[in-house]
């Protein structure tokens, strides 16, 4: 099952390309992160898999086949948006309400039992709430609606640490309890290395890596030798003197000396190598 | 590659209207009542002042004998007092306009410039549900209540359509009552709208409808009495109830230039000064009649002119162009929402 379908994916604003020729295919019930640098391209996919942007060139179908931003698409997908919009002078009940009348299905109860939890005041202006609680009620509407995909675009970049915290907790909670998808977008590579299943790495408007988080582990080593002692068939992503970063094709010597390499030094390294590499699996 | 299942929207019943239309109501609630209270104190000023214009006009009506001076000056006073329109007119004018578009405008592009838009386009309703679940109750109760106003407009500029002071088919009238306000009032919101979408921005929006809608309603003032192919008369004594549209000098069926007319009028010692499309001639003290000079001398004046009897044909002919220009804004508007990229 895919959750997200993408041939020759593509979307041009002006004469610049904002993402081209994207091809994906991403699996269903994973935390799916999409990383790269800021004016990368993400936001723009993410806006394409939401239907609030229509593609330049390519195909691109959500949930099982259905076009992005038709009907079908809009009642599976729940977004929360960067910096959280919401309608600062309705109170969150009134908020709740509304998500309620904008949506076929929507879990009023949980969605209020979600808030009671999180202590946050029904009565409460949104645009009152701390940065934290604002993206928890963004967060807690999204998933009152029962999507089966999680759209998050940079969802915890405004948060400090604590709230970042309780943020992915709830994601990770609602993903076990209700197995929905969730495609996550962020430059924060730290805090994406416990959580996601899925990695897809976009820089300059181009998909560079994808693949699933353990098989991208097993498949790059950091090798410390110089890069002529390296056999034949391996892919050096980034070299510096005495250590190679490597995408093996087959298993390394067990003379060479080498250790593995977690996603943040993975993603900074194809980051830096700055050319096309063809997906991974 | 898909399957039969995959078929977009089967079985997905869209959102019902009804709970659209309560999340508009919950957001601009305040809004609307914040426009009926500007409507409501503007109707008190036309009641109050409705009903003096009604008694000082009875005052007038029930004086005997017409030509006694007392009369006379009830008469004058009356014409003084009554004839420039008072300080509401240039408000009601512009009315219809600035409620439009300061209406209009802001629906769409508050959404655009906060980017709460990411929210609302992406619920389940979609955004062209969302767009005409908020844009045509707003446009339609604003047009509504500007059709009310009109109403009593129309009652309290009726004595002074009565009295041969002000023509029910003026501007001042004409574009402030009957169905016409409603539909200038429409056509405000509906440029409010187009802008809002267009320019993604409250204050361009706002700025640039209203400077549109002036401009039309300028050109209005100016088409306004084409609708429908004028009257004409020779008579000198055309009632003021009626609109006149153009007037000239002809002598034996033929048009004379009005530089001839000026230039007779000169050497008679009358002064000319072109003052609208009327020429006020000033006879000096002891000299002929110029105009009767003219007449005799076969000279005929020829006034084109809508008769007030068209005032209801007008109205909706206004009307008519007007909706159906609105209507071509909205669905502008509803055809760039749609295009409309995040």
């Amino acid at each position: 099952m895919s959750i997200i379908e993408a041939r020759g994916l593509g979307r041009r604003y002006g004469k610049r390309w904002a993402l081209e020729d994207c091809t994906l295919s991403l699996p269903e019930g994973r935390l799916v992160a999409l990383i790269g640098p800021n004016g990368a391209g993400k936001s723009t996919l993410l806006n394409m898999i939401v239907g609030l942007t229509a593609p330049t060139a390519g195909e691109l179908t959500v949930l099982d086949g259905h076009p992005a931003g038709s009907p079908a698409a809009l009642d599976g997908i729940a977004f929360v948006a960067q910096d959280m919009p919401l309608y600062r002078n309705l109170t969150v009940a009134d908020m709740v309400h509304l998500t309620r009348n904008l949506n076929v299905s929507f879990d009023t109860a949980a969605a209020n039992r979600r808030l009671a939890d999180l202590g946050i005041d029904p009565k409460q202006k949104a645009g009152k709430l701390s940065g934290g609680q604002q993206a928890q009620l963004a967060l807690s509407l999204a998933l009152a609606r029962q999507p089966r995909l999680l759209v998050l675009d940079e969802p915890t970049a405004p948060l400090d640490p604590l709230a970042r915290h309780d943020f992915m907790a709830t994601v990770m909670t609602a993903m076990a309890e209700d197995g929905i998808s969730v495609i996550l977008s962020s430059h924060l590579l730290a805090e994406l290395e416990k959580v996601a299943d899925h990695l897809v790495l976009i820089a300059d408007g181009r998909v560079r890596v994808d693949g699933p988080v353990d098989e991208l582990i097993d498949a790059h080593r950091l090798v410390t030798a110089p890069r002529g002692a390296l056999p034949q068939g391996c892919d050096v992503i980034e070299s510096s003197g005495s250590h190679q970063l490597v995408r093996l094709a087959a298993p390394l010597p067990a003379a060479l000396p080498s250790r593995p390499v977690g996603i943040e030094e993975l993603t900074l390294a194809y980051f830096r190598q700055g050319t096309l590499i063809g997906a991974a699996s | 590659m898909t399957t039969l299942t995959a078929a977009p929207g089967v079985g997905l019943r869209p959102v019902r209207w009804s709970r659209l239309g309560w999340v508009t109501w919950r957001r601009y609630r305040f809004t609307l009542a914040a426009v009926v209270l500007v409507l409501a104190a503007l109707s008190l000023e036309l009641v109050l002042s409705g009903q003096h214009l009604r008694s000082a006009y009875d005052a007038v009506k029930a004086c005997t004998p017409a030509a006694s001076p007392r009369c006379r000056f009830l008469d004058e006073s009356f014409h003084n007092t009554y004839g420039g329109g008072g300080f509401l007119a240039p408000v009601l004018l512009l009315l219809p306009g600035i409620l439009g578009a300061f209406a209009g405008a802001p629906l769409v592009a508050k959404e655009l410039e906060t980017g709460t838009f990411r929210f609302a386009w992406t619920q389940g309703a979609g955004r062209m549900r969302w767009a005409v679940s908020l844009l045509l109750p707003a446009g339609l109760v604003l047009a509504l209540l500007l059709a009310a106003l009109g109403r009593l407009v129309a009652w309290h500029d009726q004595p002074l359509a009565d009295a041969g002071i002000q023509s029910r088919l003026e501007p001042v009238t004409f574009s402030t009552s009957g169905v016409a306000v409603a539909a200038w009032a429409l056509l405000g919101f509906a440029l409010g709208a187009f802008a809002g979408v267009a320019w993604r921005r409250v204050l361009p929006g706002v700025a640039s409808a209203f400077g549109a809608w002036f401009g039309l309603a300028f050109l209005a003032t100016r088409v306004r009495g084409h609708y429908l192919a004028p009257l004409r008369t020779t008579s000198m004594q055309l009632s003021p109830r009626n609109l006149s549209v153009d007037e000239w000098w002809t002598k034996g069926g033929a048009r004379v230039p009005s530089t001839q007319i000026d230039a007779t009028l000169r050497s008679l010692g009358a002064e000319v000064s072109p003052h609208g499309v009327k020429v006020h001639v000033v006879p000096n003290s002891g000299s002929v009649d110029p105009i009767q000079y003219l007449l005799d001398h076969g000279y005929r004046q020829v006034t084109t002119y809508q008769p007030a009897s068209r005032y209801w044909t007008l109205q909706w002919i206004e009307t008519g162009w007007l909706v159906g220009l609105s209507v071509l804004l909205l669905g502008a508007a509803f055809w760039l929402l749609r295009r409309r990229a995040a």
